[in-house]
Parts: C-alpha cells; structure tokens; sequence
C-alpha cells in the first residue's frame, strides 16, 4: 500500500520575513501581492485578528495601525531560497519527493511502517525547525489527496498532535466522525465552483463526498472530481510526479506599478515580458511555435473607459531566439494598441511548444541561420547568468522602466546577496 | 548516440539521433604519447575548497556580517562575516546569533547552574544576564569567519 506525507511549511512568506528580523518576533506580519495589492501570507498574530486571507491592503491600513501591522512585499528572492533549503531538507528523508508549490512537498512514505509514520513525520517536523527556523505541518494518508486533508487538520488541529496527523493509523469510525465535521471545499482539488454545485446536491462534508453515489459524480462532474472520491476512499489514483513535465505554455504577465498610457511604455514591459518567457523556453530546451500578448485596463475602475485585447500569433518557425519573439510580440501589440485607455496590466504567453531537436522546419528554413541564433542566445543567457538577468538585455525593453511592478516594502535578500546580508551586533 | 528510430519503427534498426546530447569524457592529465609520464599523476588532488573548509552543512547554513567590537577577544572583528549553522545545536561556551529584544546580537553563549547570559569578548562589556520574563533566542551557531581584504 502507498504511503504518502504532505509537508507544508507554516505562513510561509510571513515566516521567512520573521526569521531574520528580530523586530518581528511578536509582530503581525503580513505579506503583499505583486504592486503591494493585497493580503497574500498572513503570520499566526495576523490570523488572530481575524484578518482573512485576499483582503486589499488599502483596506486594512487602519487595522494596521491599530494592531501595529507590518506590510512587506513578496520578497520572492528569499521565499525561493528557503524553500529550495526545505526541499533540501525533506529530500534526506524519501528517495521519492515532488515539490507541489512553493511551500508544498509530497514525500512518498511506502515502506517506512517499521519507522510509524507519525513518529517520522514529527522527526521531519523537528529537523525542519531546528536547522531552518520553520515550522511546517506534516499530514499523511494512503493516497495524495487523503494526505492533504490530513496536513489540513494538522494545521487547524482537527486531528493528530503537535502538527503532524496520521489518518492511516486512526481507525475508520474515527476517520468518518472527523470527514462529517469538515467542509467540502477543504478537499484538493474541489474549488470554489464545484463545491457550490456539490452543495446544492446535499454535498456539503467531506463524509459526504466520499460516501457519494460514484454514478451520480459521474453523471454530473468530471473525472477530475470521480479521481477525487476515490482517492478519498484511500484508493491511490495520483502518483508523486517525480519529474516536472515541461511547460506547455509560458505565461509572463504582471500589472504596472501605475497606469501606463503611451504605446511606447507598454511596447518596453511586453518586450521585458518577452525575453524573460524567451529565457524560461530556453531553459527548458525548447522552441515555441505561437506567441500571444494581451493588454486591458483595470476592471476594478468601472469609472474609466474600459478595453481588453489578447491576440495569438503563430510563427512561421518555431524559435526561442529572444530578438524574434520580442519583435513579433511588439507587432502584435502595435496591431491592438488603443490610444486614450489607462492600462493596468500587460502580458505574453508562448505556446506550441516543442522540445528543440524535434522542431519542424517549414520549406522556407535557414538552418545556417538557425544555428547562429542558436549560439547568440546562448552568449546572451550564459552573460545574465554570471553577471545579472537583464545585464544583457534587447533595446525594446528600455532603460528606466517607469512601469514596474512596485514594491514599497522588500525586506533585504537576507540569504542570497552579498550586500544583503543581516547585519549582526557586537556589543 | 544511437537511439531506436521513432518514425522509423522497426525494431532493431538503429540510427544516429539528430542533436544528440553530448557526452564529454575527461581527458586525464596524462596523454598517450611518447616520452616520460608525469611523475606526479597519480598524486593529483583536487584544488581546495573554502566552502568545505568553512561550511559544514550547506542547507543550514547563513552568513551575519558584524558590526562591533565586543567579539574581539575571540577574534571576530568589525566587517568580519560570520558563518552560521542553524543545525548545530547551542551548548555552553558556543558563540552564538540571538535575538534579544529586537536585536541581532553575537556572543558567547553561557548556560550553567540554572543562569543563562550572554557573554562579550571585551571587558568593556558587561555580560548580559537573561532574567525571568525575558526575551531571547539563540538563532544559530557561529562555526567559522571570513574576510576579503582591500587591494
């Protein structure tokens, strides 16, 4: 029988921005989505408050200062430093480990019984602590899903203790009694959407679903959902995705610090937007076959004139050459430019792709030109990185970039620059 | 590179595959040649490497600059950095990193006979003596220092 665990690191962002600032022990912490919009990490001081998850941070400036809430920007340097450490960390206890998100690992426990489970779920708990600063919560069941939940009651403390739960050792009267008590939107995979359709079917518990009809679920949800219920009867259907496929789709989109109006802003941030999605299919070894922007102003100003625009483009040959995809990007964008609108939001995706040694030649190929592209790209990623993404950069992206994201309040990359380093005191 | 052809499909019929990936074999020092062999070769060792000298355990590992001279005594010094295992665990006599009311303190760590202070390196410091009710926390070990001089 599979045996897998859950490890997710507690508040995460809120918890790294306290690991290195003393100033911070007792204070709420929260942590900003991009451009500070809104509430994204939240430490345990702030879900004292009350304060949910999403809230735009505008709106809590008066909480804010009544309960001496500090705000950071998403340090995402840091996040990916310590979580990079954690994954590290959780590697030395399981061949078999897929890092989910950020702050999400499943390990794969099949074989560790003789060890209990639970027991080396609190050792992994315990080293995580002691040699990273981080409190993580460690849930664990027979199937993906069932270990999610049970990370879930880890961390509310519906189940099990001192952060780790272990449903394969609770027995099935326990195990009902506790899914009768516990949302069903609390389910992975179940969103928003299929949980107000599932309620309005009488579904509303965990118990529910899984003791659900399998016909009905099938008549009325996808697969997705039918994968679901079993897995919550502990029947393994998801296996730990070891490998990150490669992406299908590179996206790169984000909104502008303030409004931006003028063609030649917007054609600078798709450009930039550009050669960093450019720089990932590289990466990944591949070419892309079709390129997309789209542009839109802020939906949340109903005031202003409003225009949204997404046009996809397919090449005439796959490339991740960085001057050729920024070029078509900027045609593209020049095609649905609308002087007059406030935008607030620029972004490109690429598409079609394929790994780079099965890329098809049209009739009209260069491949001596090719391979020249080949080896500029090359130059160009093997500079950025020694010296700096973006030391060498195409001219489209501008120099003083008026339109980036902003953020007000970045605490220092405590972990990976040299001038950023924590300064301790002697004296 | 050989690889079963994909669009060929005939098991058994092998073709090179197109942008195979290459494999670079190291040439050891000694080329087959005429001549005496080098008489060191099979002394070779691999050049030294700070970052195993002075980090132990890499995953847990941070680095403090300091700020200070209160540390002299045990040779830490102001613009020294300090390297810091947070997976070794704090024992008497240890130089640590704590947080004490909001600050960010390095010194030596003593802990006997139920009294727990932190200690200075320099007699014009006094020991600071963590009370009842207190505040403070040892963040991690202080294992090694470095410095890069001006030239």
């Amino acid at each position: 029988m599979p045996v897998f665990a859950l490890v997710d690191c507690n508040n995460f962002y809120a918890s790294c921005e306290k690991l290195f600032d003393p100033k911070l022990v007792h204070t709420p912490v929260v942590v900003l989505s991009n451009n500070d919009g809104c509430v994204v990490a939240r430490s345990a001081e702030v879900k004292a408050l009350g304060i949910p998850m999403g809230v735009p941070w505008f709106q809590l400036k008066e909480a804010a200062k009544q309960h001496g809430i500090v705000a950071f920007s998403s340090n995402y340097a840091l996040y990916a430093d310590m979580s990079n450490r954690v994954v590290e960390v959780l590697a030395g206890f399981t061949p078999n480990l897929e890092v989910y998100s950020i702050d999400e690992s499943f390990l794969d426990f099949s074989g560790f019984e003789h060890l209990g489970y639970a027991a080396y779920g609190s050792t992994i708990r315990q080293r995580v602590q002691d040699w990273l600063g981080l409190a993580v919560c460690v849930g664990i069941g027979p199937t993906k899903t069932l270990s999610k939940l049970a990370n879930h009651c880890a961390k509310k403390n519906h189940a099990g203790k001192d952060g780790v739960c272990d449903f394969t050792t609770m027995s099935p009267e326990v195990l009902t009694a506790l899914f009768g008590k516990i949302e069903v939107g609390e389910v992975w995979g179940v969103g928003r959407k299929i949980s107000a359709r599932l309620q309005s079917m009488g579904i509303n518990t965990v118990r529910d679903l899984r003791d659900a009809k399998a016909e009905t679920i099938r008549a009325q949800f996808s697969v997705v959902v039918k994968r679901t219920v079993r897995e919550l009867r502990g029947v393994s259907c998801l296996a730990l995705d070891e490998v990150v496929p490669d992406k299908q789709q590179i996206m790169s989109s984000r909104s502008f610090g303030s409004r931006v109006y003028a063609l030649q802003e917007l054609e600078e941030a798709v450009a930039s937007y550009m050669s960093r999605a450019a720089e990932k299919l590289r990466g990944q070894e591949s070419v892309a076959g079709a390129v997309s922007v789209s542009i839109r102003t802020s939906p949340f100003n109903p005031d202003e004139p409003q225009y949204q625009r997404s046009v996809t483009v397919p090449l005439p040959e796959p490339t991740a050459d960085t001057r050729q995809l920024v070029r078509w990007a900027i045609r593209i964008l020049r095609r649905i430019y609308r002087p007059g609108y406030a935008y607030q939001k620029a972004g490109v995706m690429l598409s079609e792709i394929v790994p780079r040694h099965l890329r098809q030649a049209s009739l009209f190929a260069q491949p001596e030109r090719e391979g020249r592209s080949d080896g500029v790209m090359q130059v160009m990623d093997s500079i950025n990185q020694r010296w700096g993404r973006g030391v060498l950069r195409v001219a489209a992206e501008g120099m003083d970039k008026s339109w980036q994201m902003k953020r007000g309040n970045l605490s220092p990359r405590y972990s990976t620059e040299w001038a950023a380093l924590p300064v301790v005191l002697a004296r | 590179m050989l690889e079963a052809a994909p669009s060929l499909g005939v098991p058994g019929i092998f073709v090179p595959l197109l942008d195979a990936p290459r494999l670079a074999l190291p040439l050891d020092g000694m080329k087959v040649s005429a001549g005496f062999p080098s008489p060191a070769g099979d002394y070779e060792d691999k050049r030294l490497d700070i970052n195993t000298y002075l980090v132990r355990n890499p995953v847990s590992t941070f680095f403090f600059p300091v700020q200070g001279d209160s540390m002299e005594g045990a040779e830490i010094f102001d613009g020294d950095i300090l390297v810091v295992d947070k997976s070794v665990r704090a024992r008497h006599g240890h130089i640590v990193i704590a947080f004490v009311n909001g600050e960010r303190l390095v010194k030596r760590l003593f802990r006997r006979v139920g009294r727990v202070a932190l200690v200075a390196e320099n007699p014009s410091y006094p020991p600071l003596e963590i009370q009842e009710g207190m505040e403070m926390a040892v963040w991690g070990v202080v294992v090694g220092k470095f410095k890069r001089l001006s030239y």
